[in-house]
């Protein structure tokens, strides 16, 4: 208990309150950028917490953590292009909404979606922390390539209109991933003697050039309506905050079961909010009674992902606090922080720094709540964006575009990588292929083939994918969602078929 | 519809190529998987896919869509000139990024297209030097004084 109130008191003081507002600003804003993700958001937050004290600058950093969540939220709904790689499902309802003419209650969503997802998190980081800490660690890389297998099932939710295309568009980006030398021995492979491919293609270009590029381009097609002025959102735009929070608690299985997700999939070493809001929001879409309401601004679909996402901030604390070992990049970047400051992390750093950790789990709740007032009270800011006319800002997003890809490894290489991929992504979005299947095959391709090769590098034996319980429960689940998907797509072509009016596919 | 079937074509092609090539990888003597083998399942399983797409689309596509092919590509690209124009324009203007410095080179392309796409008012074209400038040498400012990162600053 006294370590409870240190905490809390080191956490509710005016100076630290104010930091990590700003913090939270911060974060938002920097998420919006296309390009600037949560982890750049930390690292360029860090050198500035070294004169604080370490639960005062561990604070600010969640903030910066917590607010880089929802940031992303907005120009995923307001553009269509997903500020940080963890709103990459965000786009696929929230932007129809808001073009639906709905842009405040798309938002709105999505800050209360993230916002509960935040808490529900942090519940599961106090009570769950050390047991969950360890399941995530005993799974080796059989069960992580199963794991991958499973989640590469949700492209069948993705696939858009084409199911063939939606797959190949999924290999394109398998195949993306095995450019630049391979993962375990750095032998060079695909590079085609061109230097800038050695390191293989990074996977934030990749995601501002096929979403970001191909979606700008794409808004300028009807020159008659770029010529009279028009804005990207017409119409008089309807902001109710609270009947809206209503809306969100209204899908509380929704709202558990994404962030539950987002909290398992943040704990697990190596995965992230850019895998979480993709499974998210296909569980939420199976287990939808309307799934072929999803992609059209369905309102579920912005609570699944929303919610997944900002859950992996919790849940990416776990390994962290339980056993000393980082979740991801920004967990990696608070462990540093907390170095820095002569705090080894560990499996003793609850004993030892009691005060420290529970001052922790107050911060993220204080800035889940900070995140909520500044996203409330900034959105008719960010809401203005939808009136401005589409030939000031598509030109004016093109190079924010540029400026993070640019600053995301200082490299004018990056630059050539992002033209050749922004109209490569312009194609395949005029040719009818579904882009979020390729952006999902170049997040998990590296992953899947560390753990396969790792796995049979540690036995040959090729049965311990079947033979191990939980890698067994993974492939199981992998195949009932083929199935699953199979079944719903023969169901769907049913009464289209019967039907004599139906046009030929 | 004959544009996606040229399209799984080339897709057909390029992951039968790549899949060859994927076997001139040589195999490793620590792991009994080498680099080319995750290339070689996801290339099998592209050109798998894409032999299947193109047989499909050949099932789909009447006749007379070859013969109105060429003239519907013209008619699309026409429509759609402004896109080839904003494209051609980021070509340009990441190549001139390293030579120009980031703040000459946006300020060119941001008031160079806004110019393009927007309709002629003067005011139009005020409210366009005015974002030009801001979001080129103010981002350029931003950058290098609050976040010390520093974007090019181009040769000449």
């Amino acid at each position: 208990m006294s370590d409870f109130l240190s905490g809390a008191a080191q956490i509710l003081t005016l100076s630290t309150l104010i930091c990590m507002l700003a913090g939270s600003i911060a974060g938002i804003v920097a998420a919006a950028i296309p390009g600037f993700t949560v982890t750049m958001a930390i690292v360029l937050t860090l050198p500035l917490t070294f004169a604080m004290d370490p639960l005062q600058g561990i604070a600010v950093m969640l903030s910066v953590y917590v607010g880089g969540y929802t940031g992303g939220l907005i120009s995923a709904a307001l553009l269509g292009i997903p500020g940080t790689p963890s709103s990459v499902a965000t786009t696929f309802d929230a932007f129809p909404m808001a073009r639906n003419g709905e842009p405040g209650r798309a938002l709105s969503i999505g800050i209360w979606a993230s916002f509960f997802g935040t808490l529900i998190s942090t519940v599961v980081l106090i009570f769950a922390a050390p047991p969950l800490a360890l399941f995530a660690v005993r799974l080796g890389p059989w069960e992580y390539f199963s794991l991958i297998v499973f989640a590469l099932t949700i492209v069948a939710s993705l696939v858009g209109t084409s199911v063939i295309r939606g797959m190949l568009a999924g290999l394109i980006g398998l195949a993306i991933s095995t450019l630049g030398t391979d993962p375990i021995m750095g032998r060079p492979r695909f590079d085609f003697g061109i230097e800038m491919l050695q390191t293989g293609l990074p996977f934030l270009v990749v995601l501002i050039g096929v979403f970001a590029i191909s979606q700008l381009v794409s808004e300028v097609e009807d020159a008659d309506n770029v010529r009279s002025g028009r804005s990207l959102i017409t119409g008089a735009i309807d902001f109710q905050t609270w009947k809206v929070m209503k809306e969100v608690l209204m899908r509380p299985i929704n709202l558990l079961r994404s962030s539950l997700a987002g909290v398992l999939i943040g704990a697990l070493p190596g995965a992230g909010g850019s895998i979480a809001n993709l499974v998210a929001y296909d569980q939420a879409k199976r287990a939808s009674k309307t799934p072929e309401k999803f992609g059209t601004g369905e309102a579920d679909g912005i609570v699944a992902s929303e919610a997944g996402n900002s859950a992996t901030a919790g849940g990416g604390l776990i390994p962290l606090i339980g056993l000393g070992i980082p979740g991801s990049a920004v967990d990696a970047i608070l462990m540093a922080a907390l170095m820095v400051h002569g705090i080894s992390v560990g499996p003793r750093l609850i004993l030892d720094h009691g005060d420290l950790v529970y001052g922790m789990f107050i911060a993220m709740v204080v800035a889940s709540f900070m995140m909520l007032v500044v996203s409330v009270f900034s959105m008719r800011l960010f809401l203005r964006l939808t009136e401005v006319p589409k030939w000031l800002i598509v030109p004016v997003v093109m190079t924010c575009c540029v400026v993070g890809t640019f600053a995301l490894n200082n490299r004018v290489t990056d630059l050539y990588l992002l033209i050749f991929i922004g109209i490569a992504g312009y194609a395949l979005r005029a040719l009818g292929y579904a882009l979020a299947p390729l952006v999902l095959g170049v997040i998990l391709g590296p992953i899947a083939e560390t753990n396969l090769r790792r796995a049979l590098m540690t036995d040959e034996d090729p049965t311990l994918f079947f033979t191990r319980p939980i890698s067994l429960i993974f492939l199981v689940a992998a195949m009932a969602s083929i199935v699953w998907a199979v079944h719903n797509h023969i169901k769907s072509r049913k009464p289209t078929e019967r039907s004599p009016d139906a046009p030929a596919s | 519809m004959i544009a996606r079937l040229l399209s799984y074509v080339f897709l057909f092609a390029a992951s039968g190529g790549l899949f060859i090539s994927a076997t001139a990888i040589p195999a490793s003597r620590f792991e009994k998987l080498g680099a080319g083998a995750f290339p070689k399942i996801v290339f099998a399983a592209m050109v798998l896919m894409s032999a299947l797409a193109v047989i499909d689309a050949l099932r789909q596509i009447p006749l007379a869509a070859y013969r109105d092919f060429s003239s519907q590509t013209q008619a699309w690209v026409k429509r759609r000139y402004l896109v080839f124009v904003s494209l051609a324009a980021l070509t340009v203007y990441l190549l001139a990024i390293p030579l120009l410095g980031f703040s000459i080179a946006s300020f060119a392309f941001l008031f160079g297209l806004q110019l393009v796409l927007m309709p002629r008012q003067t005011k139009s074209i005020v409210i366009a030097a005015v974002v030009a400038l801001v979001f080129s040498f103010g981002l350029n400012w931003l950058f290098a004084e609050v976040f010390t990162v520093f974007l090019p600053r181009g040769v000449l």
